[in-house]
């Protein structure tokens, strides 16, 4: 079990993602606030996969149908939120070097979420008292 | 367990552990196709939003893809061949979606050709928006097939 050294970085890796976000809309060359629509993603994309495990809880077998129903909505989430910043760039509603930034940030996110589910996400103590 | 992979021609039998992480794969691939389908289609209605670039009427096919996406999917593969438990009437009635599934999804995969070479090819238009119909209809047809044929069962106990 993980303890206080991933908990660390991986607060660190979302804090540098949402900086990225946050100086693609506020460095004075770009100043445009649109790319903050993108929070409801990256706030949106955990959601299915949690819930698909509360609602299963189906330890024997190694998959079942919710699980991957979640999985193809959180990779829809993750594509759109990839997806809006090159779509607002290309109508020059932000400039794509604020699409670049926010992409990063991105990128780096989601590598937070990912790996926040892969160092507290496992089934095998399942206890809320590890730390 | 090692059975299974018999009937995949095209995958490398290097890949390590292919059986468990299998289901997980093709749920990544077919959202990523279906999502990037549906986004090159948004970019297209920003980027042309006049009706003489693209007729809004084109946003039809994906709507219908999408539909036949969901009524392919709800059914498991188990329920279509015949072998589940149930007795109730609407167990067997797995055809009754996936068969007008495949032949909306088909039918709109045509269509978006049509539209391509039809609307925009022949009448020497630009291209783009008719390119982006097609790709989103191949890319959620493909996503299609994949979610549907690329998951096995056999893990789910």
């Amino acid at each position: 079990m993980a303890g206080i050294k991933a908990l660390i970085s991986l607060s660190f890796g979302g804090a540098i993602g949402l900086m990225f976000l946050m100086l693609g809309c506020a460095l004075p060359v770009y100043d445009k606030y649109w790319p903050l629509f993108l929070l409801f993603f990256y706030i949106l994309s955990p959601i299915p996969y949690c819930i698909s495990r509360r609602v299963v809880d189906d330890t024997d077998s190694a998959s079942n149908a919710c699980k991957e129903l979640a999985i193809f909505l959180t990779t829809g989430i993750v594509i759109s939120a990839f997806g809006l910043p090159i779509v607002f760039a290309r109508a020059q509603v932000i400039a794509w070097g604020a699409c670049a930034l926010v992409l990063t940030g991105n990128i780096v996110i989601f590598g937070t979420i990912l790996g926040f589910f892969m160092v507290f996400g496992s089934n095998d103590d399942f206890s809320w008292q590890q730390w | 367990m090692a059975g299974f992979l018999d009937n995949s021609a095209g995958l490398s039998a290097s890949a390590m552990d292919w059986g468990e992480r299998r289901n997980t794969v093709a749920s990544i691939g077919a959202g990523v196709l279906f999502f990037s389908g549906w986004w090159i289609m948004i970019d297209a209605a920003v980027t042309y939003p006049e009706q003489e670039q693209m007729n809004h009427a084109f946003h039809t096919c994906g709507v219908f893809s999408t539909i036949a996406f969901f009524m392919i999917n709800a059914v498991s593969n188990g329920q279509v061949r015949g072998d589940t438990y149930g007795e109730a009437v609407w167990d067997a009635q797995g055809p009754a979606l996936v068969v007008p599934g495949f032949m909306m999804m088909f039918g709109s995969l045509i269509a978006s050709i049509w539209i391509l070479f039809g609307a925009y090819v022949v009448p020497k238009k630009e291209v783009a928006p008719g390119l982006a119909v097609f790709f989103q209809n191949a890319f959620i047809f493909f996503s299609t097939l994949i979610y549907k044929f690329g998951r096995t069962e056999d893990l789910w106990g």
